[in-house]
């Protein structure tokens, strides 16, 4: 051993430390893989792997869609949004100008107002990928062009707002599996890394058996458009979509889907039955209710309940929990035993000045996209449709529940034949009646006051 | 050094060793020539050399497992036995074995071939497990929505189903099959020159009487039964009966009409085409028929709910027991009388007519039956009850026209036979035991699913006896109706129950 050059010796060890580590890593990393495929948990990605050039097209150019089509070009190298369709003209060209201002301009060509604009973007030539984000009311037609098309899909969540809806996603979605499209949801909480870690341990028993769940979205009232001079029936409502049953599902299936898809997702099945109620106080527009509460009967003695609740100067949150034999957890980062104490806690990362972070490095909304491309470029199949199709129809289930004040059970309202929509989609005067849905049947008295004040 | 001790083999042990080697090669043989042999009588060829009934041939190669667009032949073993490696040598065996008895001992012109397409056989014939061998992809792109609801359901039911409850003519055709298409034209052609019935029947005393459906030309007999009072049931040493027939108990009735057969094609249709609903109209819940302004009939049937066997004066079918009641709903209002279905004490009643023996003819189940392993070898005695029931060995696997039978003692036609008859009870196996009314008794409170009394042409001998009780079957009966939920109006699953109408007499007339 002599003459040996002292920076030779380092890389050499160096090399070799970081071949130990690397097996160990890929060891580990094995490991964790097949255990993600054992919990169908999806991969955290740092980003999308590059390959072939993905070129998309954005159905529904709103601000959702305008943002999807942003997660999605800033998931991985070499994707492109190609085309857009939305109903409105105003809505294609606010989003082009927005890409416009990333230098990423949109072929004016490649843009479809209208309402068959899908059909026309979908029939583009070397199209990869498209993104759903309309009202939910039309996206069982959009998933089933696109599937029928070929191509691969993002579609936001809910993906319908009526039981028919339901079972059109869940069998499109089996037409994509035998033809290998893949399809990614907006359900972005399964995409959260905090979320995903926290399920793997809930899976490995750190919770015990799980008793009971609540999952909460309590929040302000939300965004309302004023009908304007010109404006027909069916643009007013589309314009104001997000306060109409027929094209929003209302709020519980809007926003709460979400909480309800973790708790399903937690406990592993769906509800057998729903009991709840709801109601309508502070409302301007449109047909839906300010307020749900449903219990959700998932059997064996183990109910979640749900509440979601859109009104100004109340108490507010969102989250959900889940109640075990041996502890309980938020679902999002946190384990407690049964005494409050915590027994585990998420570590999110640090940020460059050492700060420990209260979220993930990449917003859940970009991991989604990561996931689909991901998924594309390596052959590493994923569909979340009839996942993200099953927790839609729970959302319909507790809001049948509380629009009717009956109980509706799991088989009631999977056969449903609950068709919300108009027969014609087209601009227009809409024959179609808009009353705010009262359970039960009145009260029938004869009570009258003996003379004017009265208390009765 | 090493010895090597070399023992010379014995005779024994030589005469071993050959037999070993030439057992080897008997069993290369048979093993060669037993695989040869199986691919032999399994080919197209070798079946239809024992098969001859040449429409088998000729539908199989009308059907789209042979004319097709991608050119590919389904053979008669691809279907009719399982895949290789799961039951197929077995499967093989049993078909071979029956197919070889029915060569020699059975004529083959006596063998119904029509009723061997009816599912219930075919479900014997033909193979889940090869079906689903071939397509494996039940979602292709092309699939309809409708398709796609009914695949959807195939996969989700808890309860086995097969492709051929749908699928039952793609082995071989039949070109009155339609497949989950809303028969919109249903009922849509009337044929008649003569000027149509102004009012209905009027009817001032208690005798038989003609009803006429106004705006039509359809009119149909009411036969005036007389009240009195009977042993409804069964006895204990009643051959072939059933416990739920018994105890008998005696019961006594109020006079009152009944049809003289069973509710017609041509008087159904009436009412289809006066109250039809169009396709896809939604009932969530079945109204109070009493509090309804309007009624809404049917909505258009999927595919031929006659079978293809003509409308007219044979028995009306598939209608659901809901879609009865309605029937009997809009006849009342259109001729202002009070009609509905019988209940089952009237129906066994006017089924009896006075008599207290298994049938109302002469004769003992156990000589007409053929249920029993020899009764099957030796095809059992239809003198008699040919000429008065169109049952299994008499019905050539379809419904009669009333016309073709002789009348019961009350001048009725096929109470027994033809098709079972809903009746306005609900079943309940040990009802007779608890209900002590004998006046006029209706079924129990509360039930899922009502009685149905008369056996159908499919039926054993044993079943067509005045006591018999049967009951529907919802689930069963709707089992590929591709809608969700499924149709109130038409069962898609069953051919052989119908009604007759009752229709009660008014005080002022019955003193």
């Amino acid at each position: 051993m002599k003459n040996i050059d002292r920076r030779k010796f380092i890389g050499t060890a160096a090399l070799a430390g970081i071949g130990i580590a690397g097996a160990g890593m890929a060891a580990s990393g094995c490991k964790r893989k097949s255990e993600n495929i054992k919990l169908k948990l999806p991969p955290i990605l740092k980003g999308a792997p590059s390959g072939k050039k993905l070129r998309a097209g954005l159905i529904g150019a709103g601000a959702r869609g305008t943002g999807a089509a942003i997660n999605f070009i800033s998931s991985g190298p070499d994707l492109e949004i190609v085309a857009l369709s939305d109903l409105f003209q105003d809505k294609i060209d606010a989003c082009r100008e927005r890409f416009a201002s990333f230098n990423l301009p949109i072929p004016a060509e490649n843009c479809f107002a209208g309402f068959d604009g899908y059909k026309k973007l979908m029939a583009l030539p070397d199209l990869d990928v498209v993104l759903l984000a309309t009202p939910p009311q039309f996206r069982p037609d959009h998933f089933l062009e696109a599937v029928t098309r070929g191509k691969h899909v993002f579609m936001e969540k809910p993906v319908a707002v009526d039981p028919v809806g339901i079972r059109s996603i869940i069998t499109s979605g089996r037409k994509a599996e035998a033809i290998g499209l893949n399809v990614v949801t907006g359900t972005q909480r399964r995409h959260q890394e905090d979320y995903i870690e926290t399920f793997r341990q809930v899976a490995g028993g750190a919770i015990g058996r799980i008793t009971s769940a609540k999952a909460w979205w309590n929040q302000d009232h939300v965004w309302f458009r004023e009908r304007e001079p010109g404006w027909n029936d069916m643009e007013y409502m589309i314009r104001n979509w997000n306060n109409f049953c027929w094209l929003c599902g209302d709020h519980i299936l809007d926003t709460h889907v979400h909480n309800i898809d973790v708790i399903n997702w937690f406990i592993g099945k769906y509800p057998e039955r729903a009991i709840g109620y709801g109601g309508r106080h502070r409302r301007v527009t449109g047909d839906q209710y300010d307020f749900f509460s449903i219990d959700y009967d998932y059997g064996s003695g183990v109910s979640s309940h749900s509440m979601c609740r859109q009104i100004d100067s109340c108490a507010n949150g969102t989250g959900e929990l889940v109640m075990g034999t041996e502890g309980y957890t938020n679902c999002q980062n946190t384990i407690w035993d049964l005494d409050g104490n915590v027994k585990w806690k998420f570590e999110y990362p640090l940020d460059e000045n050492g700060t420990r972070m209260n979220q993930t490095v990449i917003p859940p909304y970009v991991q989604e996209h990561m996931h689909l491309v991901w998924a594309i470029r390596t052959g590493n199949y994923v569909n979340e449709a009839e996942q993200t199709a099953l927790s839609t129809l729970t959302a319909i289930m507790g809001r049948t529940a509380a629009y009717t004040g009956r109980a509706i059970t799991w088989d009631e309202i999977f056969k449903s034949d609950m068709d919300l929509g108009p027969s014609k989609l087209q601009f227009g005067p809409v024959d179609m009646v808009f009353e705010t849905p009262v359970s039960g049947t009145p009260v029938i008295s004869n009570v009258k006051p003996l003379y004017k004040g009265q208390i009765i | 050094m090493n010895y090597i001790i070399r023992r010379r083999p014995s005779a024994g042990c030589r005469a071993r060793t050959w037999f070993f080697i030439s057992g080897l090669l008997v069993c290369a043989l048979l093993f060669y020539s037993g695989r040869k042999l199986i691919k032999a009588t399994s080919t197209d060829k070798s079946c239809m050399s024992c098969h001859v009934h040449p429409h088998a041939d000729q539908s199989w190669k009308l059907s789209s497992h042979y004319n097709n667009a991608s050119g590919t032949i389904v053979h008669c073993a691809q279907c009719h036995l399982p895949p290789e490696g799961e039951g197929y040598l077995v499967a093989k065996a049993k078909h071979g074995l029956k197919d070889l008895y029915g060569y020699l001992f059975k004529d083959t012109s006596e063998i119904e071939w029509e009723k061997k397409r009816l599912l219930e056989y075919a479900k014997k014939i033909v193979y889940e497990k090869s079906c689903i061998d071939c397509h494996e992809n039940l979602f292709p792109v092309t699939l309809s929505v409708n398709g796609g609801n009914a695949h959807l359901f195939y996969t989700e039911s808890k309860d086995p189903l097969n492709c051929i409850n749908c699928h039952l003519t793609v082995g071989h055709f039949d070109k009155n099959a339609v497949l989950h298409e809303h028969d919109t034209n249903f009922g849509v052609t009337v044929t008649s020159n003569e000027p149509p019935f102004a009012e209905p029947a009027k009817v001032a005393e208690f005798k038989n009487f003609t009803e006429m459906i106004p705006g039509t030309r359809i009119s149909f007999e009411m036969i005036a039964i007389p009240g009195g009072t009977y042993r409804m049931g069964s006895p204990d040493d009643e051959p072939l009966r059933d416990p739920d027939e018994g105890p008998v108990r005696t019961v006594t009735l109020s006079p009152l009409w009944i049809g003289r057969a069973e509710v017609s094609w041509d008087e159904y249709m009436t009412f289809f085409r006066e109250t039809g609903s169009p396709p896809g109209t939604k009932v969530t819940q079945l109204p109070n028929l009493k509090d309804v302004d309007a009624i809404s009939g049917p909505t258009p049937p999927w595919g031929a709910p006659d079978q293809g066997w003509g409308k007219g004066s044979r028995p009306a079918i598939t209608m659901t027991w809901y879609a009865a009641n309605v029937y009997c709903e809009w006849l009342s209002r259109i001729t202002g009388k009070k009609y509905r279905l019988p209940t089952e004490a009237e129906w066994e009643y006017a089924c009896r007519g006075g008599t207290k023996t298994p049938y109302f003819f002469e004769g003992d189940p156990k000589d007409y039956s053929s249920e029993g392993f020899l009764k099957r070898l030796i095809r059992p005695d239809t003198g008699i009850i040919a000429s008065k029931v169109i049952y299994g060995l008499s019905s050539g696997s379809k419904t009669a026209e009333p016309s073709s039978l002789k009348e019961n003692p009350f001048g009725l036609k096929n109470m027994a036979g033809n098709v079972a008859e809903f009746c306005s009870d609900f079943y309940a196996p040990d009802f007779y035991a608890s209900d002590s009314t004998g006046a006029d008794p209706r079924g129990p409170a509360k039930g899922q699913e009502h009685v149905i009394r008369g056996g159908s042409f499919r039926s054993d001998a044993k079943d067509v006896r005045s006591a018999a009780r049967d009951y529907t079957r919802t689930k069963e009966w709707l089992v590929t109706d591709p809608q969700m939920p499924k149709s109130i109006w038409w069962y898609s699953d069953c051919i052989d129950v119908g009604f007759r109408v009752v229709c009660e007499a008014d005080d002022s007339i019955v003193k």
